[in-house]
């Protein structure tokens, strides 16, 4: 809410982060930290080493899944910024890793081929997250 | 799982998000007749648990854990939904709740999934 710049106090009130379509990124956020957290923590510890850097990346995925929801639930304006766009680099360079050097990945992580395993939709969570606190941070 | 009835929740879920998005379009706010919606889409939910938990521990697949946990998940969250998006004001209150159908035909077709490959061998 500290990054909002409308001059009216009502306005800045009327609208937190995680009001309108906030409200809907932040319940996929929860969704995936939890769906992808829970799946990383069972990996990691039942079959840590089939694929370790696989079960690593889904549990360092969720983390910053986890982090973003809260980010935007308290009105934390650039540490979501930041979680979003963590995670779409990480996102895009785990997605073009697991093409090029699949030997790292024999079980697919939460990341892995652009998240294909999730409907895409992690590829595509970062770029709406990003595009809905972009257009929040100028207060349109 | 019982075929016609995974299809029934998949079919009750998009129904019920594809409803909820148009009134997301139409700013509508969150009514009694959505909490009937999503109650509906419970119920058949519940339904699908009561029928797992009659079938699913006589199978032989190891994925029981696994499929519960996935399918008390899917459970809660229309019903998380319901509480976070009814306190929004604007359109993406019940847009929320209708994302949340959505997020239940995913991880239904996951459960059906884990059913079909961990469960029912």
């Amino acid at each position: 809410m500290s990054e909002d710049t409308a001059p009216a106090q009502e306005a800045v009130d009327e609208r937190p982060l995680a009001g309108g379509f906030g409200r809907l990124i932040v319940l996929v956020y929860v969704v995936f930290a939890v769906s992808a957290g829970a799946r990383a923590l069972f990996q990691v510890a039942t079959k840590f080493g089939e694929a370790p850097v696989s079960f690593s990346l889904s549990a360092i995925a969720a983390a910053i899944y986890l982090v973003a929801a809260i980010a935007i639930i308290r009105g934390a304006g650039r540490l979501a910024m930041a979680a979003v766009v963590v995670e779409l680099a990480g996102v895009v360079a785990v997605g073009a890793l697991s093409f090029a050097v699949p030997d790292w990945f024999p079980e697919p992580s939460v990341w892995s081929h652009f998240g294909s395993g999730y409907g895409y939709v992690p590829l595509v969570l970062p770029v709406v997250g990003l595009a809905y606190l972009l257009k929040r941070r100028k207060g349109v | 799982m019982i075929d016609w009835l995974y299809f029934a929740v998949q079919a009750a879920a998009l129904a019920m998000s594809a409803w909820f998005f148009v009134d997301t379009a139409r700013s509508v706010r969150v009514g009694r007749r959505h909490l009937v919606g999503v109650a509906a889409l419970e119920l058949l939910l519940l339904a699908q648990l009561a029928a797992s938990i009659a079938i699913v521990p006589g199978e032989a697949g190891d994925g029981k854990a696994l499929f519960f946990s996935y399918l008390v998940t899917t459970i809660l969250v229309p019903v998380a939904a319901v509480f976070w998006g009814s306190i929004d004001r604007s359109r993406w209150g019940i847009g929320t709740v209708a994302a949340s159908g959505l997020i239940v035909a995913a991880l239904m077709v996951r459960i059906h999934q884990i059913w079909e490959f961990q469960i029912h061998v």
